[in-house]
């Protein structure tokens, strides 16, 4: 097998005495669609917050095709392939639906700032060829009848979907979504299943997708990986981690062998 | 489906050249107009550059400052000390209103743009770690020790300040200057780069989850605001003959900020507006004398609270609707 895209080495991140992730090993291949699930508080954002640069590991490390991330910023990850959504949505709340996803392209601006005050051919041509891109964006995903509203002003649905539109604009190899599915009704939650397959083949762009609903988990991801108390407790296909003795305790209790996945 | 927005000016670099022209010709016909009214347009012009200027860093990229004066102290100065202690040896016999007049207060102009420029360079750097209250506190502390310097740096006047500054503002430099600080301002910020200030203002990680650097445009921002000030305080200079340090303290910057906030944070439009009505206010409520500051303030807490996102905020709120 070759390298995988996104590797974590033994990451540890510790706030003063507590140890947020302790020691966790994850490899995700080129083109893989993993999920990263666990109880409440068990970590799963925070390795977010690690592989983006929100926070450097206290020990361990995170390397991104073949190079490691260590010391760079937030937005010099971004450059190098991994875009991201949120858990609690942030969009920004000045811009047009538009303007989101237009803010978005910039890495992929031909034209410099210095151009936009002299304006040439080659200036407009870029700024067309952007709002283009982002038009054909929205049209995808079938928020371009919202094109001129306010980001903040769409429905929740259509928000979170919107967030999606936004990482994908930065042309990235490696999307984390960071519970997706979080506040949707269980209509949305098939649809999201659907966006979320069709984005990881149209796109080919590997996922790594945080998320507390089991029925999106199970439904779209190819391998899973369960963290609890910021450990790595069980790693494996979704049949494997369904019949997780050690998942199932983590989630439920040692006694609740039952019922876990009708959530 | 229907395309509205592509930009709000089509033509932008059209209306910069309409508005250069329009410079010109309000300046051959400058001896026509009242001198009074002369004096108050220049007045505004300054202003607007200003507010327009202080926009950039406060409205669109959201980073509160208190020393707007202090950038235009350093322009000011930068550009006295060119045409007076580098103009007479440069030009030492140039014609009244000539050509090569016109090149050297260019030129001052120029320097003043470019030192002020690096004072918000060095301001800037700052407001990488500091944001809303402490920034606002650290501006502040900027524009005072510009003043201060300035005050005792007697090779410019100490105290005192410099005089005989030669009255180079005409009409002309001061629409000029204007109709260049909007175009900048509002080509930038409607362009896919400039879509990063208000990025950056509305959400800082979520900017930097899309790629961009929010240290970088906000340094980028207090550099280009911070030219413009410097530009506006040349103008001021070479329009007052005479510059003290006391001229460019805490409640000047004070004014701008109300300019900007009374416009519409991020509204170019209506900070113009609300410019070209501060600027007017004081002039109309002449009559009314010891009261006019009194009037003023209140017209100010009225206007805050009958408008309280900006006066001139006459965008229509967009909604979603499914057409």
């Amino acid at each position: 097998m070759s390298a995988p895209l996104l590797q974590l080495d033994q990451v540890t991140l510790r706030f003063g005495g507590l140890t947020a992730v302790d020691a966790v090993d994850l490899a995700i291949p080129e083109g893989e669609l993993m999920g990263l699930i666990g109880p409440n508080g068990a970590g799963k954002t925070t390795v977010f917050n690690l592989i983006t640069g929100v926070y450097a590991p206290s020990s361990g490390a995170v390397s991104f095709a073949g190079r490691p991330l260590a010391g760079l910023r937030s937005h010099e990850i971004v450059a190098a392939g991994v875009a991201r959504t949120f858990q609690n949505i942030r969009l920004f709340g000045s811009l047009s639906v538009l303007d989101t996803v237009r803010v978005a392209c910039n890495r992929h601006r031909a034209a410099s700032p210095l151009q936009s005050l002299i304006r040439l051919r080659a200036f407009r041509e870029s700024e067309a060829a952007v709002t283009r891109r982002a038009e054909e964006l929205l049209e995808l995903f079938n928020l371009l009848r919202f094109r001129d509203a306010e980001a903040r002003s769409l429905p929740y649905g259509e928000q979170r979907r919107l967030e999606i539109v936004r990482a994908l604009a930065t042309r990235p190899r490696l999307l984390l979504l960071d519970e997706p599915a979080a506040g949707l009704n269980p209509a949305e939650k098939l649809e999201l299943v659907a966006l979320i397959q069709r984005v990881h083949r149209e796109f080919s762009v590997t996922i790594l997708l945080v998320e507390h609903s089991m029925r999106v988990v199970m439904g779209v991801c190819q391998r899973i990986a369960v963290l609890d108390h910021g450990k790595k407790i069980a790693e494996g296909s979704p049949e494997a981690i369904r019949q997780d003795p050690a998942v199932i305790e983590a989630y439920l209790g040692p006694d609740h062998a039952t019922g876990l996945f009708h959530h | 489906m229907i395309k509205k927005n592509e930009t709000a000016v089509p033509k932008p670099l059209l209306g910069l050249l309409l508005a250069l022209g329009a410079a010109a010709g309000l300046s051959a016909f400058s001896d026509r107009i009242d001198p009074y009214h002369l004096d108050v347009l220049i007045g505004v012009g300054i202003n607007i550059i200003l507010a327009v200027s202080l926009n950039l860093i406060g409205g669109h990229t959201g980073q509160f400052s208190l020393g707007h004066a202090g950038f235009m102290a350093v322009g000011a100065y930068a550009a006295a000390a060119v045409t007076l202690f580098l103009g007479p040896r440069l030009i030492p016999d140039a014609a009244p209103g000539g050509f090569q007049e016109n090149a050297l207060f260019l030129g001052a102009l120029l320097s003043a743009g470019l030192a002020a420029a690096l004072a918000g360079l060095l301001v800037g750097i700052p407001s990488l770690r500091l944001r809303g209250d402490y920034l606002a506190l650290v501006t502040l502390g900027f524009g005072e020790i510009i003043r201060v310097l300035l005050q005792n740096f007697e090779p410019l006047g100490g105290a005192l300040g410099l005089n005989g500054i030669p009255p180079y503002t005409t009409v002309f430099w001061v629409v000029a200057s204007a109709a260049l600080a909007i175009y900048v301002v509002g080509c930038l910020v409607r362009s896919t780069y400039g879509l990063g200030f208000k990025a950056v203002r509305d959400d800082e990680i979520a900017a930097s989850a899309v790629g961009l650097d929010p240290a970088r445009y906000k340094v980028v921002a207090f550099v280009i605001g911070a030219f413009f000030a410097g530009i506006a305080g040349g103008l001021f200079g070479h329009f007052k003959m005479t510059i003290t340090p006391s001229g460019f303290d805490f409640t000047r910057s004070i004014e701008i900020v109300v300019m900007v906030i009374l416009g519409g944070l991020g509204n170019t439009f209506g900070v113009i507006l609300a410019a070209i009505l501060l600027t007017l206010l004081p002039e109309v409520l002449r009559p009314v004398a010891e009261y006019r500051l009194v009037l003023y303030a209140v017209l100010l807490v009225a206007l805050m609270l009958l408008r309280p996102r900006g006066l001139f905020n006459f965008r229509l709120g967009r909604r979603v609707s499914s057409s």
